[in-house]
């Protein structure tokens, strides 16, 4: 049996999970002990990264998880360093739904992520709205690259010895350019029927799966457990 | 039996925030024609394309007033999603051509919002295919394409509802010679299967003799000629329907000044194969080659931005790099600021304001230029940098024949300071500004020459393979 767990393919997941998830998770810090959410929920990606074998954003994870911890133990005792391990410590929170969110970024494409924020029978403007924030990101990663260049054959480096005046120049054309796209990506979208009124259907016909169901159920009696620990230290 | 496929009454349209627009416009478009619509930069070009897609007004806000129809029905009485499934759109940049980022989702993306039964999905997905010969290119990601593979995916998009009449916007701004040849070539194959085709460009010597209408704007005015031969014998400069024709008398030969920089035995990973060359102070070099022969590569070894894997890239500064969308490369709160960013002497940043017609705009922030003298900043930044080496990727592309001229005569300037490298397609414009022709292909040099009246005819016959070896792939296909 452990055998046939380690040849397994990479799971495939409804990215409407993914999405859930991300909602869910960040505001159920208002409810839960934060430390035992964090713990949970880096574990859950952990878990999640490994079964579908992005193996590189769980190093990243890795990396950054710890790094980040380190450096707020590293500062804690330190008067004058402390703000900067407080800084992180909120921060790190984030790190673990960052991951996932990078997952569903990366693997799907935008025609998918519609197609899953259709089944759960949403307003299709918000559908439209979160598909196009989307498809943002990885239009920016593009663009940056090319900025960065830019910048570089101009002069005007990027240096932290002028973080101000870096990111002025760095950040004024992408807010100019971001009101342009949003434009060419509106055009793209209307002349290809995004307005039609009917039942939006999917080519790659995401249902949802026993995996998926597994999934959710893993990830609420997480959070049930949350619940249950606050109970108990009260 | 001739039926109409767009019909236009005094169509006008006015933008909320300036005077720009277009006025009194009627035509009416048959099925089964080849339409050429054009006209200088800012004409209403765009505009009039946009009120036939549906943008406008459904996107776009403004006073629109007249009257529009496609196959016999109002617009007025059609959504934008009915107009679309009868007219396919193919824009001239990727990113609005392209909703996703994927070439098989792409061509589902339309059938799926219009609710498609994955069989039916399928069944059309295989149709195209075969139609356009693209079986190589599904499932890859759309960005990683070469441009010549790119329209076509942006072809059978546009037609994957089984659109009947076809709007192209500046198709053959981002091709190469053969590309746009073979573009051309694919028109002529739909115009035959009864497709009706608008194609608003700059250019147009690929649609030689199958034009059927010409809509020529002028100032937001249509004047109509009825035929290809009429539009020809026009005073508008018709921008060489024959391009190999042209007249256009070389420059005197200069003698080699000094080397500023220069590519020994370069090799860079299998895209660029032992490349050696020098470029001279005072000399206008073109490279030319197929999209992806390697040319922007080289300027990118020149800049520094790649190491060669072989050889030595000799540079004493880095080049000055005009990119082809400014979009990227400006930086500054204002004209005036954008330059002192590259020099610091007002003095000659008004002088060369003035020179380039940007003076009354000194105070603009440079994202509110329009394309034009966006292009002219960047041009004035070249000349206040004094680099000894000035890269320009595609300078004309997307540009009108009086804008092209204005930046030959910038770049001859450029050259009495520095040497100037120049990546272009555009025959018309190799011929006004070269001299010097550097032929890249499959990334090795096949020629290097000095343009002169003899070797005219060398020039002309790359752009003649350039032409056989796309257009004779498609055959084989």
């Amino acid at each position: 049996m452990q055998g046939v767990m380690l040849v397994m393919k990479s799971l495939k997941l409804n990215p409407i999970v993914l999405i859930l998830i991300n909602i869910i998770a960040p505001s159920m810090y208002i409810f839960i002990n934060g430390k035992y959410l964090q713990a949970f929920l880096f574990v859950f990606a952990s878990m999640l990264l490994i079964l579908m074998k992005r193996f590189k954003s769980l190093v990243a994870l890795f990396i950054i998880y710890f790094s980040m911890m380190g450096i707020y133990y590293m500062t804690v005792n330190s008067e004058k360093l402390q703000f900067i391990g407080l800084f992180l410590i909120v921060l790190v929170q984030s790190v673990p739904c960052l991951a996932l969110a990078s997952i569903l970024v990366r693997k799907y494409n935008s025609a998918q992520l519609l197609s899953a924020l259709e089944t759960i029978h949403i307003p299709r403007v918000l559908v439209i709205a979160v598909t196009i924030t989307l498809k943002y990101i990885p239009t920016f990663k593009r663009e940056f690259s090319y900025i960065l260049e830019s910048m570089r054959l101009r002069g005007i480096s990027f240096s932290l010895k002028h973080p101000i005046k870096s990111f002025q120049y760095f950040i004024v054309p992408q807010l100019f350019r971001c009101a342009a796209l949003a434009e060419e990506v509106t055009a793209a979208g209307f002349v290809k029927g995004i307005d039609v009124p009917v039942k939006r259907t999917s080519y790659y016909e995401e249902r949802i799966r026993v995996s998926d169901a597994a999934v959710l159920l893993v990830f609420v009696t997480g959070l049930a457990g949350g619940f249950l620990w606050k109970r108990m230290h009260l | 039996m001739e039926k109409n496929a767009l019909v236009a009454n005094n169509l006008t349209f006015t933008y909320e925030e300036s005077s720009e627009g277009i006025s009194d416009i009627n035509f009416s478009i048959n099925e089964g024609e080849v339409v050429l619509l054009t006209g200088n930069s800012g004409c209403g070009k765009s505009t009039l394309l946009k009120c036939l897609n549906g943008l406008i007004p459904t996107v776009t806000e403004g006073d629109l007033s007249g009257e529009l129809s496609i196959t016999g029905t109002s617009y007025s009485e059609l959504r934008m999603h009915q107009i679309n499934k009868i007219m396919g759109s193919v824009f001239q940049n990727p990113r609005s051509q392209f909703f996703t980022e994927n070439t098989t989702a792409e061509l589902v993306f339309p059938m799926e919002n219009y609710g498609y039964k994955k069989v039916d999905m399928q069944k059309r997905l295989d149709e195209l295919k075969e139609t356009f010969g693209i079986h190589q290119l599904m499932n890859r990601n759309i960005y990683t394409l070469s441009s010549g593979e790119r329209q076509m995916i942006a072809l059978a998009s546009a037609v994957t509802m089984n659109q009947k009449i076809l709007l192209f916007d500046e198709p053959s701004a981002n091709l190469d010679y053969g590309n746009a040849m073979l573009l051309g070539q694919i028109i002529k194959e739909m115009k035959n299967n009864g497709y009706t085709i608008i194609v608003a460009d700059h250019r147009f010597f690929y649609l030689n003799g199958m034009i059927d209408r010409v809509l020529f704007l002028d100032n937001g005015k249509l004047k109509q000629y009825d035929s290809e031969d009429e539009f020809k014998s026009c005073n508008y400069d018709t921008r060489s329907f024959d391009i190999f024709s042209l007249d256009i008398p070389c420059r005197k030969i200069i003698n080699h000044e000094k080397v500023i920089a220069s590519l020994k035995n370069v090799s860079f990973k299998d895209i660029l194969k032992d490349i050696n060359l020098e470029f001279h102070k005072g000399e206008v070099t073109v490279l030319v080659g197929s999209n992806g022969a390697g040319k922007t590569t080289l300027a990118k070894l020149l800049c520094k931005t790649y190491k060669p894997t072989q050889g030595v890239v000799d540079t004493n500064e880095l080049p000055f790099f005009i990119m082809q969308d400014p979009d990227y490369q400006l930086f500054g709160t204002s004209v005036i600021n954008e330059l002192t960013l590259v020099k610091n002497d007002l003095d000659s940043i008004k002088s060369c304001l003035r020179n380039l017609g940007l003076l009354p705009y000194r105070h603009k922030h440079p994202f509110d230029l329009s394309g034009g003298q966006k292009q002219r900043l960047q041009i004035a930044m070249a000349t206040l940098c004094e680099k000894p080496l000035i890269i320009f990727d595609e300078p004309t592309s997307g540009l009108d024949v009086y804008s092209m001229h204005s930046v030959v005569g910038e770049i001859l300037k450029l050259k009495e300071k520095s040497g100037v490298l120049v990546i272009s397609h555009d025959y018309e414009f190799i011929r006004h500004v070269a001299d010097r022709v550097v032929f890249l292909d499959e990334g090795t040099i096949k020629e290097d020459f000095i343009l002169t009246k003899d070797s005219v005819s060398n020039l002309n016959k790359i752009f003649m393979h350039m032409q056989e070896e796309r257009c004779n792939e498609k055959v084989e296909d």
